[in-house]
């Protein structure tokens, strides 16, 4: 199961589809494309794991013949590297 | 208004040598204190259209450029910059001191004026339509604002785009234009009534000079203007001109890339940078050619890119 790391406030600005993040946590600011914005409100909602996300996200997603729960475990490593997602 | 073209030589001398000679350059108030003599030359030709502040008021900077005491003040003189009793810089030799003072004064901007979002950027305006020139190294942004100068845009600033933190606007911070190289020459065949300040060679950026801000800009810098575009210059010899859409979001990035305190400002310089991207279409601009740069950055001013 995954969270939004404590104190993040998920300030971000979107356009065309890409959006940039402030990290109140590490003062960096992140460029992520909307799915990945998409995983974190959907985290800041209530915790899940990939594949209660990609249940929730399906109709959001459009992953194709890829598998979308081992797509989205790939993009909540990535936003855990970046500390805006912890295990929790 | 007192300016420093109508002080007298001797009284100008006076000053910087005295209490020191508080200048004004947009918002801030610098207070210079120097007995280095190609300095007070290089002031009185840059700065004959600035206002001078009466002495004893409030001053934001306090620069002090002294020669070398001792030996040193003959064999190979250096100039030494002081401010408020810290040495932040190396010193240099004594014909560099005017390059000093103007890299001194962005110094106390980019380190202290934290009220604004700091880009290390270019910005013009023309019909009400400012436009931000970004400048990572080697960019010819310089080069292109001093052209635009001698075709009716106004200099807001040169070397530090000032958003304001409250409101968004950009202030003007008008300066003299740092030329380095090869661009000094090419902008006194551009533009021949162009003013520019005695080449200074074997800086740590090569041979620098500097041309004068135009009086027009300096008599408007108490007003602010609205971002319209923020356009990421590069020259490349012999390149077709080509303008092209940068995506908002990566416009973003690059900006704060370019910024000097965009780290120092935290959330409040992430909202600010948003709402000057919201405001702003954003370009990569590639050139060669100024008549052409010239032309296409008139359609921008008209707000059609």
């Amino acid at each position: 199961m995954w969270r939004l790391t404590p104190g993040q406030a998920l300030a971000c600005r979107e356009w065309d589809g890409e959006a940039v993040l402030y990290n109140d946590l590490s003062g960096s600011t992140h460029l992520l494309d909307g799915a990945a914005l998409d995983l974190l409100f959907a985290l800041r909602d209530e915790p899940a794991d990939a594949a209660g996300l990609a249940g929730r996200l399906a109709d959001r997603f459009d992953a194709g013949d890829d598998d979308l729960v081992s797509l989205i475990d790939e993009m909540l490593a990535a936003l855990a590297g970046l500390d805006l997602i912890e295990p929790c | 208004m007192l300016t420093v073209g109508s002080l007298s030589r001797a009284e100008l001398t006076a000053r910087l040598s005295g209490d020191g000679l508080v200048l004004r350059t947009g918002p801030f108030t610098n207070r210079i204190r120097s007995d280095v003599p190609p300095l007070i030359d290089s002031v009185a030709l840059m700065y004959a259209d600035y206002p001078v502040e009466p002495a004893g008021g409030f001053v934001d900077f306090h620069l002090e450029l002294r020669r070398s005491g001792g030996l040193r003040r003959w064999y190979r003189s250096q100039v030494h910059f002081a401010y408020d009793g810290t040495t932040p810089f190396e010193p240099l030799p004594l014909a560099q001191a005017y390059p000093m003072l103007e890299w001194t004064m962005n110094w106390c901007v980019s380190h202290r004026a934290h009220g604004y979002l700091i880009i290390h950027a270019a910005v013009l305006e023309k019909h009400g339509r400012a436009i931000i020139l970004p400048a990572p190294p080697g960019s010819g942004k310089s080069t292109l604002t001093a052209a635009l100068l001698g075709h009716g845009w106004r200099l807001l600033s040169d070397e530090m785009t000032l958003v304001h933190l409250d409101d968004g606007v950009l202030v003007p911070l008008p300066r003299p234009v740092s030329l380095k190289n090869t661009s000094i020459d090419i902008i006194r065949a551009f533009r021949p009534d162009a003013v520019l300040s005695r080449p200074v060679e074997e800086t740590t950026k090569g041979t620098i000079a500097h041309l004068k801000a135009p009086a027009g800009s300096i008599a408007r810098a108490f007003e602010p203007a609205r971002p319209a575009c923020i356009v990421f210059p590069r020259w490349e010899a012999g390149a077709a001109i080509a303008l092209d859409p940068l995506p908002k979001a990566r416009a973003f990035m690059q900006v704060a890339d370019n910024c000097f305190n965009y780290q120092v400002l935290g959330a409040r310089g992430f909202t600010a940078l948003g709402r000057l991207i919201d405001a702003s279409d954003a370009y990569t601009f590639r050139y060669s050619s100024l008549p052409e740069a010239m032309a296409l950055f008139e359609r921008l001013a008209q707000g059609a890119a």
